[in-house]
């Protein structure tokens, strides 16, 4: 037989075929154009002004010399912050029950909890104004039964805003509670009980500290996503409470001051990037603390 | 002279500075069923895979039906594999998964139905065409997976470890009917296990494989008749592993001391080994033998008086531990019918024929 | 007192239970009341505000909401397949990077995705993009990154020994796409594109940027209205869109087969 030459070595094979960023162009180019783009255009237009040309501050300074504007943004503060606490503490207890829950309501309360989110916000928020308005449901109700002579201010306000808001954002926190409580293990709960704490002592000392990181989630969710709603407080707050997302609105489509919606969007776009920074690094830090 | 279906030369695969497998070569003739035996880690799977084509060896080469396989990829090596978790398409019926080698070859539909009907009967699994993988037991998916890899007809099947899951009972109904399909087929398996009994059972030729190199390769008697290792007579059934000093005697016989007390032995060579290079001896445990009972041997023994330690009982034999001069233990495998014989402490007489210790290199 | 709490807890949670499916109970309720007047159980019930919808004013938001969400659903669905493809599939290299990538339009809120797009159209002219070809590019980048990650946990979930199989029995790239890998996260991808589909339909916040006379989504048309008055008919814009979502759901279901279980998956 013929001397036996080794083969030159040859590059491993992979697993799967290369190529693997082709498939990539087209949703780059897509990103790119719709997203990317627009957004570097948004900041460069934040530093220009209506009048003169070259970089300018003078639409930040604006901003932030405008006691009106000021008061929006501590307004979309205030009603992001209630909003948060709000569906945290109604989502928490359905959370808990989803998640040790074996009867045949679970499906049933899971499908209640999560569904209204297909109806859409407009949907929500007519039926909130129904409701809530001066002649509307609550107030006829009430002064029907004579409890009150004058309707109860429910909507135009914060109040309304609040509680439409709480209603379209608590399935959000309902499910980011639920991946929490479930991997607790319910041992845990058991053996708290046989060292004879109460079911009182079992929340207290058990489920509420391991769920914390669930409830910081929440937590954000509820705030991040109140301060961007647009059509809530539009609709439940009436023409007098401005938020940031209602105020942008208005500069971008009355008063064509694009530099000034540039601004806007650009600060609303940095509380929404710090409340998230702070609530993972927060989050991180309880994982660590928690050694989940 | 048969022809040879797979042919490894020198091949070698590194990963980073560690040697997978350290320059082997094989040669696996066509229409046997090879095994290819191994504890893990050995580099036993990453041969089957560069036989398969999932990796490409560092050097060497591999042909298969004689042709170089160099930067062939695995679709078209056309040889069947046979998974260790059988890999069923979760998504598609029986018939599909079994039909789906020929689907990609672009055989019509007819064909495609005979060949898996064809395939499934081999399987004798009949029947089964619209179940899913998830519908079927652990042996039938086995089945479903040794017909999908057969359906095509490839010259050359290569199994990974395909019975370890499955339960004892179903592994030994599994080797029978394994050997019988190949057969049947006159297919060239490559079964690569760490599994001895099951190589011992199928193969007609193992290749036991250690630390990336060949340790030994024969069929299973030589193997186990004549292993040329203590890795080898260790790893393939139960052995007697003791050291030794060997000394060629006169009369071309050979003289062994055992152990620390230097017992006396006499023994043969085998492979051919040179006494002087001898480290160790192999004892089978069934060799080591009740004297009264060895007088049927027709061939010269060691004698030698134990002192029985323990006995184990394994049903139609005895595991008994015999002390030999205070010194070394032989375990013995001896017939439960002697069990009267054999209570610790007692001494008894022992018969090993020399042809039964054998030198090994290391 | 274990007692008293299990009471207590039932209560709060019936509670919240009111608080979710209240507002719909009276958005149904008026959608079927015959005075603008609204009461809980209304004495009398009627179908005229259902017949009113049968006109060119809901018809045609309606019509191009349809449009919308479908075009919306299938490029995101493609887009994002070719996405999780690369990242999650033939892990490329930088794939974390990459998914980053493709994700990063959600971590900024919608309402600033719409003025900048609204930004870029207006600074270079393309005041004829708003309407339509401007909607389906806003929804797209909104709900891309929603199928992106479906898909791309579908794909981390593949067995790649599948992929070996399909591999050593002859089929090629294409073929080991076609019949092995698409099957197995169809159900991923279908969900993502069912959330892409409702996602676009309901959307408020992009759109309100985007529309123009004529060509104005079904969300946006009631919130034009709504800001007047309360007419019942928009209850019944309400609820008949809110069933639309429903039997569109129904019907990705039939196709994609998301909810069913697929058969097995090997050990």
């Amino acid at each position: 037989m013929a001397v036996i030459t080794c083969s030159t070595p040859t590059k491993p094979l992979r697993a799967v075929p290369a190529g693997g960023l082709l498939p990539l162009i087209a949703p780059s180019i897509v990103l790119a154009l719709f997203f990317a783009i627009p957004m570097g255009m948004m900041i460069g237009i934040s530093f220009q002004s209506q009048s003169a040309g070259g970089l300018t501050f003078a639409s930040y300074s604006r901003f932030f010399g405008n006691d009106l504007v000021l008061a929006g943004l501590v307004r979309t503060v205030i009603m992001s912050g209630l909003v948060a606490v709000c569906v945290t503490v109604l989502a928490y207890p359905l959370a808990y029950y989803l998640a040790r829950a074996t009867s045949r309501w679970r499906t049933v309360i899971f499908a209640l909890a999560i569904a209204p989110e297909l109806a859409g916000v407009v949907l929500r928020t007519y039926g909130w104004l129904i409701i809530l308005e001066d002649r509307g449901f609550i107030n006829s109700a009430l002064m029907w039964t004579g409890l009150i002579s004058e309707p109860l201010p429910l909507s135009k306000n914060l109040f309304g805003v609040v509680v439409g808001l709480t209603h379209v954002i608590l399935p959000f926190g309902v499910l980011s509670l639920l991946t929490s409580l479930q991997s607790i293990n319910p041992n845990l709960e058991r053996s708290a009980q046989i060292l004879g704490a109460s079911r009182l002592a079992v929340i207290r000392h058990i489920i509420l500290p391991l769920s914390v990181p669930g409830i910081v989630s929440s937590l954000l969710i509820g705030f991040t996503m109140a301060a961007s709603a647009y059509a809530t407080p539009a609709l439940l707050g009436g023409a007098g409470f401005k938020v940031m997302a209602t105020m942008v609105y208005e500069q971008v489509l009355f008063y064509l001051d694009w530099p000034f919606a540039a601004v806007m969007a650009n600060v609303l776009l940095v509380l929404m990037l710090a409340a998230g920074f702070v609530g993972s690094r927060l989050e991180s830090r309880l994982h660590q603390k928690l050694h989940i | 002279m048969t022809t040879i279906d797979i042919e490894l030369l020198s091949v070698s695969k590194q990963f980073g500075s560690s040697h997978i497998v350290d320059d082997i070569s094989l040669a696996i003739p066509k229409g046997k069923f090879v095994s290819i035996l191994g504890p893990s880690g050995c580099g036993k799977t990453t041969t089957l895979n560069m036989i398969a084509g999932f990796e490409a060896p560092s050097s060497g080469l591999i042909r298969i039906r004689g042709r170089d396989q160099t930067g062939v990829p695995p679709e078209a090596r056309k040889i069947g594999l046979v998974f260790q978790n059988y890999a069923l398409f979760p998504h598609m019926t029986v018939a599909q998964n079994v039909g789906f080698g020929l689907r990609m070859q672009g055989r019509r539909r007819e064909d495609i139905a005979e060949g898996v009907s064809r395939a499934l009967k081999s399987v004798h699994l009949e029947g089964f065409e619209d179940r899913y993988p998830k519908a079927l037991s652990g042996g039938q998916q086995q089945r479903v997976a040794v017909a999908r890899a057969i359906a095509p007809s490839p010259s050359v099947l290569l199994l990974d470890e395909p019975l370890s899951n499955l339960d004892l009972k179903l592994r030994e109904t599994m080797r029978v009917e394994l050997k019988e399909i190949q057969e049947d087929l006159g297919m060239t398996f490559v079964y690569v296990t760490h599994d001895q009994e099951e190589a011992m059972a199928m193969s007609d030729r193992i290749i036991v494989m250690q630390g990336g190199v060949v340790a030994q390769e024969g069929s299973p008697a030589d193997i186990y008749g004549r292993p040329r290792t203590s890795f080898v007579a260790d790893f393939i059934g139960k052995s007697n592993i003791l050291p030794i000093s060997a000394v060629a005697e006169p009369d071309r016989s050979l003289r062994v001391y055992v152990g620390a007390a230097k017992v006396a032995m006499k023994a043969v060579a085998v492979n051919n080994l040179a006494p002087e290079n001898a480290r160790f001896c192999c004892i089978r445990p069934e060799a080591v033998r009740l004297a009264d009972a060895a007088g049927a041997l027709d061939e010269p023994v060691n004698r030698m008086t134990g002192t029985v330690q323990k006995v184990v009982n394994l049903g139609a034999y005895l595991e008994a531990w015999m002390l030999i001069d205070g010194d070394i233990i032989l375990k013995s495998m001896i017939r439960s019918t002697r069990i009267d014989k054999l209570t610790a402490g007692c001494r008894v007489e022992l018969a090993v024929a020399h042809s039964a210790v054998q030198l090994l290199e290391q | 007192m274990n007692r008293l709490l299990t009471y207590l807890f039932r209560v709060a949670l019936a509670a919240i239970l009111a608080f979710i499916t209240l507002p719909l109970v009276v958005v149904f309720a008026a959608s079927f009341s015959p005075t603008s007047a609204v009461t809980l159980l209304p004495s009398e019930w009627t179908l005229k505000w259902y017949a009113a919808l049968w006109d060119r004013r809901w018809l045609d938001p309606f019509l191009l909401s349809v449009e919308l969400a479908v075009i919306v659903s299938l490029a995101s669905g493609l887009l994002g397949v070719l996405g999780a493809y690369s990242v999650a599939y033939a892990k490329c290299p930088g794939h974390t990077a990459i998914m980053a990538f493709l994700l990063s339009p959600m971590s900024v809120p919608q309402i600033v995705k719409g003025v900048a797009i609204v930004l870029l159209l207006s600074s270079a002219g393309l005041y004829d993009l708003l309407g339509t070809p401007g909607l389906v590019m806003a929804h797209v980048i909104l709900t891309l990154p929603y199928v992106v990650r479906m898909a791309a946990t579908a794909m981390f979930g593949f067995d790649k020994r599948l992929d070996r199989a399909a591999r050593i029995l002859g089929a090629s790239v294409a073929q080991r796409i076609r019949y092995v890998l698409l099957p197995l996260i169809r159900a991923g991808l279908f969900s993502g594109m069912t959330f892409a589909f409702i996602i676009s339909f309901n959307n408020i916040p992009l759109s309100v940027f985007l529309v123009r006379p004529g060509q104005t989504t079904l969300p946006i048309t009631v919130i034009n209205h709504l800001e007047y008055s309360l007419d019942p008919v928009l209850a019944a814009v309400n609820v008949a869109s809110l069933i639309f979502i429903l039997g569109a759901i129904v019907l990705f279901e039939k196709i994609g087969g998301f909810s069913a279980q697929i058969h097995g998956g090997s050990k």
